[in-house]
């Protein structure tokens, strides 16, 4: 097995005409953290739906673990270890939180969910996993309530728990701080950084404090392209990405 | 979850129609369309209910029933159980082709394919009358015995039907507490999630419609031969419109109520059919009132009466504490 967990060679994307992304190289290695980061509009969560399978990536090649799966489908690509969480929440609102990450545990072999005699609850390991999401959330007060009904932070935790309960290699995180309070943030700094010991992260975040505190690796994208890429020190002091942000957007401290 | 909903409350009550229905009826005719549109509304209700899938394609598998339990009656004298067991297989078979090229298309254009094979199917069904007897149907559809019991009079034939309605109830109530069942719920809830989590959801949505073509079908085979006739109106758009209302009328949030709509639409359509001739007019009102103040349907209105009166003392759930 190489390093590398994920990556890109020329990957493009075209919505029309409109080039999304165009030919990206991204290598991520191996339980590391790595994260995108970029203005609004630079192609980053195309970048996650080339990915994940949403978008069909129009050149270029996306291995995983060497394995070229290009033109593999979406839902196969979570049998082959690929999860993803989403920048506008996307949960089952009217299921409980519980049920939301059975499900997703369950996506790993969906072909049993095609049996209408299995009970659901005959699948004791997707409900352990379904428990242990829970616990490592800390969100076991709310498991029984629906989901719709949880408070913003403790969705975007559950959104992020639905790609962990995929049990995934490389895991896909789109902002996971979006909206949220001081408080959660800091609590979702520390989970990312968690996964990064088991996973292979790799995160779109705009909190520019939780980039450079926690990523191993952090790329910089502008109108679809790769800018630059390095460690959080390097793409601090770069010009080119100073120019970018105007100067006054990377400001957190690396701890 | 009101605890009607649970799966053996709804076995339970599905069982209790059985037992009642011949206290109340005076026809065993009526009691038996009674149970067979039940069934019918039922596997309706799991497209509509449980996927979010608007079928308007449900009265071609009932039409394929019928012609299937016609033409094996009237010309081979095949057994019942093979008539039955055929009919279901044939059904299935149909709406796994309709629902695999149905479902391609999302909303108000899935609802327009099926209505277009729907319409596909009624001018087959005309156009080879050797088969179908085209505008006369099949007429004189024998009911053979079933086991060396006779079904001719109503209500033994309503007792043969009963217990089929019975299982195939039970059927369906274990497809929805089912992991498949459950991934239905998923999908009709956030397609785009359950795909992303790793579920093949077009996978999912034709096995949906296999099933609910599969009762569907062994319904109108068995009103085919509650009625004596396989007609041509059994594939008509208009059976699928019937069904579609029945299952809206009764509440899509649970499969008893597809057999709450199904007893209150042909229940009211006789008593109303007597007193005036222009009795679809009042049904429509019923309609309107259900869209506009009955969103849950009838159903809806039952689990409302069931917590006026058992759960009125009981304080509101306290609210799980942040974090």
């Amino acid at each position: 097995m190489t390093d590398i967990a994920l990556q890109t060679r020329g990957l493009g994307v075209k919505y029309g005409t409109f080039h999304a992304l165009a030919e990206v190289d991204l290598q991520i290695r191996r339980n590391s953290v790595h994260s995108i980061i970029g203005p609004n509009g630079a192609g980053k969560t195309t970048l996650f739906h080339a990915l994940t399978g949403r978008v069909r990536a129009s050149s270029g090649r996306i291995e995983l673990d060497g394995r070229d799966i290009t033109d593999t489908s979406d839902d196969d690509r979570v049998r082959l270890g690929i999860a993803r969480s989403f920048q506008v929440t996307s949960l089952f609102p009217n299921l409980a939180l519980r049920e939301n990450l059975r499900l997703a545990a369950q996506g790993r072999t969906p072909w049993q969910a095609l049996a209408p005699w299995r009970r659901a609850e005959s699948n004791a390991e997707a409900l352990a996993i379904a428990d242990e999401v829970i616990e490592r959330l800390a969100l076991a007060p709310v498991s029984n309530r629906l989901a719709g009904e949880l408070s913003h932070g403790q969705q975007r935790r559950l959104e992020v728990g639905m790609a962990m309960a995929a049990r995934p290699r490389v895991i896909l995180l789109d902002e996971p701080t979006s909206g949220m309070g001081i408080d959660d943030i800091e609590a979702m700094k520390q989970l990312i950084r968690d996964l990064g010991r088991d996973h292979t992260v790799l995160f779109i975040e705009h909190n520019m404090g939780i980039v450079m505190n926690i990523s191993d690796v952090v790329t910089v994208m502008r109108l679809g392209r790769k800018l630059v890429e390095g460690t959080p020190a390097q793409v601090r002091d770069d010009p080119e990405v100073q120019r970018a942000y105007l100067g006054n957007m990377i400001t957190g401290d690396i701890a | 979850m009101n605890p009607l909903d649970k799966p053996y409350a709804q076995l339970a009550l599905a069982l209790l129609t059985v037992l009642v229905l011949p206290l109340f009826l005076k026809s065993g005719i009526l009691a038996t369309e009674i149970l067979i549109f039940a069934m019918v509304v039922a596997a309706c209700n799991l497209l509509l209910g449980y996927t979010g899938l608007l079928s308007f394609g449900q009265g071609i598998f009932f039409g394929i029933g019928t012609y299937v339990a016609g033409i094996c009656l009237t010309r081979w004298q095949v057994p019942v159980p093979l008539v039955l067991a055929g009919a279901a297989v044939l059904g299935a078979a149909t709406a796994t082709l309709v629902g695999w090229l149905s479902i391609r298309r999302q909303g108000v254009y899935f609802v327009m394919l099926t209505l277009a094979f729907s319409q596909l199917f009624y001018f087959v069904a005309y156009t080879f009358s050797g088969v179908t007897g085209g505008d006369n149907g099949l007429l004189g559809v024998p009911r053979p015995s079933v086991g060396g019991t006779a079904l001719n009079a109503p209500w033994s034939y309503y007792t043969f039907v009963a217990i089929c309605f019975v299982a195939v109830f039970a059927v369906l109530v274990m497809v929805t507490q089912s992991t498949f069942g459950r991934t239905l719920l998923a999908i009709r809830e956030n397609e785009g999630r359950a795909a992303a989590i790793g579920f093949p959801t077009r996978l999912f949505k034709i096995e949906a419609f296999a099933i609910s073509g599969a009762v569907t079908a062994f319904g109108g085979a068995l009103h085919a031969m509650l009625i004596g006739v396989a007609p041509l109106s059994n594939i008509e758009y208009h059976t699928s419109e019937l069904i579609l209302i029945m299952t809206i009328i009764g509440g899509s949030s649970s499969l008893f109520g597809s057999v709450l709509g199904a007893g209150f639409y042909l229940l009211l359509a006789d008593a109303l059919s007597t007193v005036w001739p222009r009795w679809l007019l009042l049904l429509g009102l019923v309609l309107v009132t259900v869209a506009l103040f009955l969103q849950r349907g009838l159903w809806g209105l039952v689990e409302r009466g069931y917590d006026l009166v058992f759960r009125r003392e009981r304080a509101p759930e306290t609210p799980a504490e942040e974090h």
